[in-house]
């Protein structure tokens, strides 16, 4: 392993940018997500930034079952976000679409189907901590190596 | 549509400052915006579809799952459809309960409301303080219903767990500590100089146009309406007291100020009702009948309502539900940001409504 | 000019440097009143599948039989953790939070009873219902594939031409015969109510 890489993983790991994105959910997981900010749990020490840019962001957060007006733009902005990446799907409803996976319903779970899911965290809502012990356990993983598993 | 604007600008569907996705089209001359429109669409899950046919124990769970924010409300709003429907008696602590249970969400709902209004006018040490007080009152809601967000606490006929007596002093107790740290955040609030810059006389809405906006909850009652508030025709809510928080100026200062009222108003009401809880059982059991019936509640935007009729074993033949969102949305895009001075303002004044767009779209 | 050596002497300080790079909060541990997912507590499953019947998300809860014995399994990603599970279980086989704590405390209990009816403009008389009932299955098992039985004892069966529900009380509210009608013609009723034994009362 080349030095430049074991400085890029070192740094990668402390320094996650993290998006997130409502594709029809109750909300519920949206304000875990937000609590997660709160210096209580204070993501902001592991090095994680939240901020709803895909752009700049390494971890998409998907939160909720997939609602017809989402089903190309879910698409549209993973592909904006630049390598490397991963997603986390956030609560029931990305998995499996928890109670709205129904007869009647226009959602059209699972997330796994548009985009690649790294790792899931079940729960409707998760609780805040299930939700930062996934990001820091999956986001160092995707991000070792990177440049050396592409060449 | 004669072109008379420089630029419109989308904000949304995905935006730094909003929780969910919804787009705001704001046509701008110069810095100026002119005129608003909001798009909605994203989050509709059909959710009144899936609840069709379907007995009260899963659309319970469907009716939480409408809104997470305000989870507690849409539980009571349907089970209270429901017992009035089949004539189920509730006995008195499991209505005092309720309350409590209510007030708890409500105070997270709002505390929740103001972080995001603190957020996005960028004041980042009062939104984090607002987020951890936020925290200490969801562990109380987690002690009495054993979940944070969605807590599924109220069944027809009464709710699922009691109030353990170590957990009533711990609630009180940890409620105190929530009124001392939010008086110096309103403090800090009302004497900010900059917080004044950005809220103060921005967005303001009459008396008349709210009136006009059928507006709702905290929005209407920053703008003077009275009598709008569905706990007045609550009968516990009555029975504690309540009376209706309303201020007349109007604009975002008021709103956020009114929300941060009405929380010190809920943490009274938790702590009559903690006080005087009579004693006795808190199921009355008895099953859901055939029936049809338009039942009303106060959520923490504002009023909402429930359109149920059932069949003779309890199941939902046919519903339809009316979140408060929907009015206030619309209220502050044709009332409120009309004629804004910048676009920073449309997303402050757009946060300091409360918009919950998974409520509007179900 | 000061206070920048001020600030240098300050922030070198080893005390400071050390909280600066590696402090954390202490790592949070879920509180014990909090539902969690409904774990086993090693009690005997009965196999009386109400909590399959209760359960409000689909898929969440699958009672299997493993060895001549009935287990409850909970499935992560679809079950919501409302605990309803727990607290219907008339074998106390499953325990999350405090659930089973306050209900043992409380006294309360879910009862639950079934009604079966068959929409006659609808029904093609297949004997499907019948024969997929597990009930049925165990108190005939000579069930014939048309639906018909010799048994006064089964739930429902096929007789002149019609399905009749003979037990309707027998039902645990599987929803089988839903699944297996191929023209929604049998409808179960799931009819639950939350009850409360005050001084051995109920209320």
């Amino acid at each position: 392993m080349s030095i430049l890489q074991s400085i890029k993983n070192a740094v990668r790991s402390r320094s996650i940018h993290v998006s997130y994105i409502d594709v029809g959910s109750c909300n519920g997981c949206d304000i875990e997500v937000l609590a997660c900010l709160a210096p209580r749990y204070d993501i902001e020490q592991y090095g994680i930034y939240v901020h709803n840019n895909p752009r700049e962001a390494d971890v998409l957060l998907v939160i909720g079952s997939v609602t017809p007006q989402w089903e190309d733009k879910l698409r549209n902005i993973w592909e904006k976000i630049p390598a490397p990446k991963a997603a986390i799907a956030i609560g029931n409803c990305p998995i499996s679409g928890c109670v709205y996976a129904r007869k009647g319903s226009l959602t059209t779970p699972p997330v796994k189907n548009y985009i690649p899911i790294a790792a899931e965290v079940p729960g409707c809502p998760p609780r805040p901590t299930e939700i930062l012990s996934a990001i820091l356990s999956v986001a160092p993983l995707i991000f070792k190596d990177y440049e050396e598993k592409q060449s | 549509m004669k072109k008379t604007v420089d630029v419109s600008i989308p904000l949304g569907p995905m935006h730094p400052c909003w929780k969910e996705p919804v787009r705001l089209k704001c046509e701008t001359a110069g810095e100026r915006v002119l005129h608003t429109e909001v798009e909605l669409g994203y989050m509709k899950k059909g959710i009144e579809r899936i609840m069709r046919g379907r007995p009260w124990q899963e659309v319970m769970f469907l009716a939480e799952r409408v809104c997470g924010i305000c989870s507690v409300v849409h539980n009571m709003v349907f089970i209270e459809a429901m017992e009035l429907i089949s004539d189920i008696a509730v006995p008195p602590r499991a209505a005092y309960l309720r309350v409590v249970a209510n007030e708890l969400d409500r105070v997270a709902s709002h505390i929740l409301a103001n972080f995001s209004y603190c957020y996005t006018i960028e004041h980042e040490t009062l939104a984090m303080y607002l987020l951890n007080t936020r925290e200490r009152v969801l562990d109380n809601l987690e002690r009495l219903t054993g979940s944070r967000i969605n807590t599924a606490y109220m069944i027809p006929g009464g709710v699922r767990f009691d109030l353990l007596p170590e957990d009533a002093a711990t609630m009180l107790a940890d409620l105190a500590k929530v009124e001392e740290e939010l008086k110096r955040y309103v403090q800090i609030f009302e004497s900010g100089p900059l917080i004044g810059l950005r809220s103060r006389g921005i967005g303001y809405m009459s008396r008349e146009d709210a009136i006009r906006a059928h507006t709702v909850g905290p929005t209407a009652r920053a703008s003077g309406v009275e009598d709008c508030d569905l706990r007045l025709r609550h009968p516990t809510y009555r029975a504690l007291g309540f009376e209706q928080v309303t201020r007349t100026e109007g604009d975002n200062f008021a709103r956020v100020m009114l929300r941060f009222q009405e929380v010190f108003q809920s943490i009274d009401l938790i702590r009559k009702c903690v006080d005087t809880l009579p004693a006795g059982h808190i199921r009355g059991g008895g099953l859901c009948r055939a029936g049809e019936v338009s039942y009303s509640g106060e959520a923490p935007r504002g009023e909402l309502t429930y359109t149920i009729k059932t069949d003779d074993f309890g199941r939902v033949l046919d519903i339809a539900i009316r979140t408060p969102s929907i009015m206030n949305i619309e209220a502050c895009a044709h009332y409120m940001v009309v004629n804004a001075t910048s676009i920073a303002d449309v997303t402050s004044t757009f946060i300091s409504s409360d918009p919950c767009i998974a409520c509007n779209e179900r | 000019m000061r206070s920048i050596v001020y600030y240098v002497r300050e922030f070198l300080r080893p005390e400071w440097l050390k909280k600066f790079f590696f402090v954390k909060t202490a790592p949070l541990v879920t509180p014990p009143y909090f539902k969690g997912y409904p774990t086993l507590t090693g009690k005997d499953c009965t196999g009386c599948f109400t909590c399959m019947m209760i359960c409000p998300a689909p898929d969440a809860i699958a009672v299997l039989r493993r060895k001549e014995q009935w287990e409850p399994e909970v499935y992560p990603g679809h079950c919501i953790r409302c605990g309803l599970c727990v607290e219907a279980c008339p074998e106390g086989v499953l325990a999350s939070g405090r659930v089973t704590d306050l209900a043992r405390r409380d006294a309360t209990a879910f009862w639950h009873s079934f009604h079966l009816e068959v929409d006659e403009s609808l029904c093609m008389r297949c004997g499907n219902c019948c024969v997929s009932c597990p009930i049925n299955r165990q108190i005939d098992p000579q069930l014939a594939g048309t639906g018909t039985s010799t048994s006064d004892e089964v739930i429902m069966r096929v007789s002149s031409g019609r399905v009749r529900i003979l037990h309707e009380e027998k039902c645990t509210g599987c929803k089988t015969c839903e699944t297996q009608c191929p023209s929604g013609a049998i409808r179960v009723a799931r009819m639950v109510e939350g009850v409360q034994f005050l001084d051995g009362v109920e209320s």
